[in-house]
């Protein structure tokens, strides 16, 4: 009999730091998308790239330079543990940190995208019907760009389940806190426990095909209600 | 340079003419519009200029688009912007309407939704949704998908839109300028009307003169960048003719007077400061309309112009030709160039312009003070006023 009650409590975890990190991801992805795609000054190149890094580098790099910045000795780490009371590294909170990072560019290039697609006209055609800045946001930007915020979100979410360098680097591995799908199923591996680790990779992978499916298919439903709506205008 | 005369004397709600006091300038990497004029508006300005002059430059600094212009704005005395004191009141918080010539209707809402966009925003209602949509004739298309409407459509919601935010000034950035022909004059003839019911003083800016001139009662000729001329538009028009910059024209307002449908003619008379008797003629106007519509319409002003290259010159009465059109008048000027000659006449106090050979010219011997006849087409009377049914529906 397969055991799979420590994989139940890493998928727990895993679910917990994915939607964690993308309702933060949503929350600072957006402002940064929306100052890149209206930003004209010869360095936003430089912030694009920032943003971008994570795509190329290898997620041990970052994790490498995380976990210094997070160790208690090093003053990130330091003022962490004089406001909460507990260590930085091998926390939740690290892990949440690192996927922010590691999975920034997945949800900010999407919603930059749309933003610059938007463009400034139906934003100055409602700020002349006396929309403020915020109004303009949720009565315009947001309804017309809510395909982006889909695939920002489900892009955000899938890749922060499938991650492994950065949470191995700064996480460790303590169940139920830092112990996410991705590092079980190389422990199993590790322990040629080959049954359990085929259960992760079938599910991890079935899953992920499932919601790359659903950011497809909506995309596809959103081009071809556009599409619709054209064909009628040109009759 | 001449400021307009119009007088400005406390403007209440329900009187038309308000001051815009303009004094600012806008650089773009290669061009500058740098604009220094106060501007008295009585119910429809136009702003005139070719592409690139800065007029649409100017629509959006009033409107507030253009947050790096450096001077000061100001609205019947209230500040919009001074760069000085570093005072910006925001695009949303100025109370000036923009209709774009793009419409730029909002995609994801209904044509209700849309007007519901400005209605809700507002801060003292006045008109309501279902009366906005009855002046503007919008009641059947209310729940349609803005991507299903055609170009004149669009441009009635985008000024419907516009009008149910209720600005105090409204601004129309060559609104009109993608339609074709017939809507191009439905959709003035119906922005007139709108104009004269709700008493809302507005911008105008077009390139095309014709158009001006049917609309507007006043003319701001923008070009490279600054106000070269604000005069009564049919005087701004014939200041442009002298400039040469246009095909000359004549440009006058008349009173409709009678139709004379038995003779698909409609008679319209000149107006009291012009002081003559004379009538001029141009097809029936009140064609496709009911009756009651035709009686209307008597009584108004109508704006209409004349190429100088329509005008033929006769010296005795031409009372034998099929020209219907033919009014005495004295040669007050003659300007030779290559290949014609242009004559500038007045009737009374109004004043034409011909356009004839250098042959003619030479062999009618015209000399300026000589008392001569002009005649023209009544077809030669142009006038953007829609005579079909749409605007009085």
């Amino acid at each position: 009999m397969i055991d799979i009650s420590a994989d139940i409590l890493a998928l727990v975890t895993t679910l917990k730091m994915a939607a964690v990190t993308t309702v933060i991801l949503l929350l600072i992805g957006t402002p940064l998308a929306w100052y890149l795609a209206k930003w004209q000054s010869r360095f936003k190149v430089f912030f694009e790239a920032i943003v971008a890094l994570p795509l190329v580098l290898p997620p041990t790099v970052l994790g490498f330079y995380l976990l210094l910045a997070f160790s208690p000795t090093s003053l990130p780490g330091e003022l962490w543990q004089s406001a909460t009371g507990s260590q930085l590294a091998f926390s939740f909170s690290a892990i949440v940190i690192g996927s922010v990072l590691y999975s920034l560019p997945f949800v900010v290039q999407p919603l930059q995208k749309a933003f610059e697609q938007l463009g400034d006209h139906h934003l100055e055609a409602a700020a002349m019907l006396g929309a403020g800045p915020i109004d303009r946001f949720f009565s315009i930007v947001f309804p017309l760009t809510k395909a982006s915020f889909i695939t920002a979100t489900v892009l955000g979410f899938a890749h922060t389940v499938g991650e492994f360098g950065v949470v191995l680097m700064i996480g460790g591995n303590i169940p139920g806190e830092t112990r996410v799908l991705s590092i079980a199923l190389f422990d199993h591996v590790e322990a040629f426990n080959y049954a359990n680790a085929h259960i992760l990779s079938a599910g991890l992978l079935i899953a992920s095909l499932l919601l790359l499916s659903l950011v497809y298919l909506l995309g596809n439903n959103l081009n071809s209600n556009l599409n619709k709506k054209q064909r009628v205008t040109k009759l | 340079m001449s400021l307009s005369t119009l007088p400005n004397n406390s403007p209440t709600l329900n009187n038309a003419i308000s001051t815009l006091s303009l004094d600012f300038t806008v650089s773009f990497s290669q061009f500058e519009t740098a604009i220094k004029q106060n501007i008295s508006i009585d119910n429809i300005t136009g702003i005139y200029g070719d592409s690139g002059s800065g007029k649409s430059t100017l629509l959006r600094v009033i409107a507030g688009l253009e947050k790096q212009a450096k001077g000061q704005v100001s609205f019947n005395e209230v500040t919009l912007q001074n760069s000085e004191k570093r005072d910006f009141v925001k695009a949303e918080s100025r109370n000036i309407g923009l209709v774009f010539q793009d419409s730029r209707l909002f995609p994801h809402l209904s044509v209700y939704e849309n007007l519901a966009y400005g209605a809700k925003r507002r801060k003292n209602p006045k008109l309501t949704i279902e009366e906005v949509l009855t002046l503007t004739q919008l009641t059947s298309l209310q729940y349609q998908n803005v991507s299903q409407l055609s170009g004149g459509e669009k441009q009635r919601v985008s000024i419907a839109r516009a009008l149910l935010a209720e600005p105090k000034l409204l601004l129309l950035d060559e609104p009109f300028s993608a339609l074709d022909k017939t809507t191009k004059s439905q959709m003035l003839t119906f922005l007139k009307t709108i104009q004269q019911q709700l008493q809302l003083p507005m911008l105008y800016v077009s390139h095309s003169l014709s158009e001006l001139q049917y609309i507007a009662e006043q003319l701001v000729v923008v070009s490279a960048g600054k106000i070269s001329h604000v005069a009564p538009i049919h005087q701004a028009i014939h200041y442009l003719n002298n400039r040469g910059e246009t095909s000359v024209k004549t440009s006058l307002s008349l009173t409709i007077a009678e139709h004379l449908p038995e003779y698909g003619l409609t008679r319209l008379k000149f107006n009291e400061l012009q002081s003559t008797e004379q009538s001029i003629y141009l097809p029936l106007l009140a064609l496709n309309s009911q009756r009651s519509d035709e009686e209307s319409l008597i009584g108004q002003q109508l704006p209409c112009m004349i190429y100088a290259r329509d005008i033929s010159l006769c010296l005795t009465e031409p009372e034998h030709s099929s020209i219907v059109n033919h009014l005495p008048a004295t040669i007050t000027a003659i300007d030779y160039n290559n290949t014609n000659a242009l004559i500038t006449l007045k009737c009374a106090e109004q004043v034409f312009y011909a356009q004839i050979s250098l042959w003619s010219a030479i062999r009618m011997a015209l000399v300026v003070n000589a008392n001569i006849y002009l005649q023209f087409k009544a077809n030669a009377v142009h006038s953007y006023h829609y005579t079909g049914s749409i605007t009085h529906a």
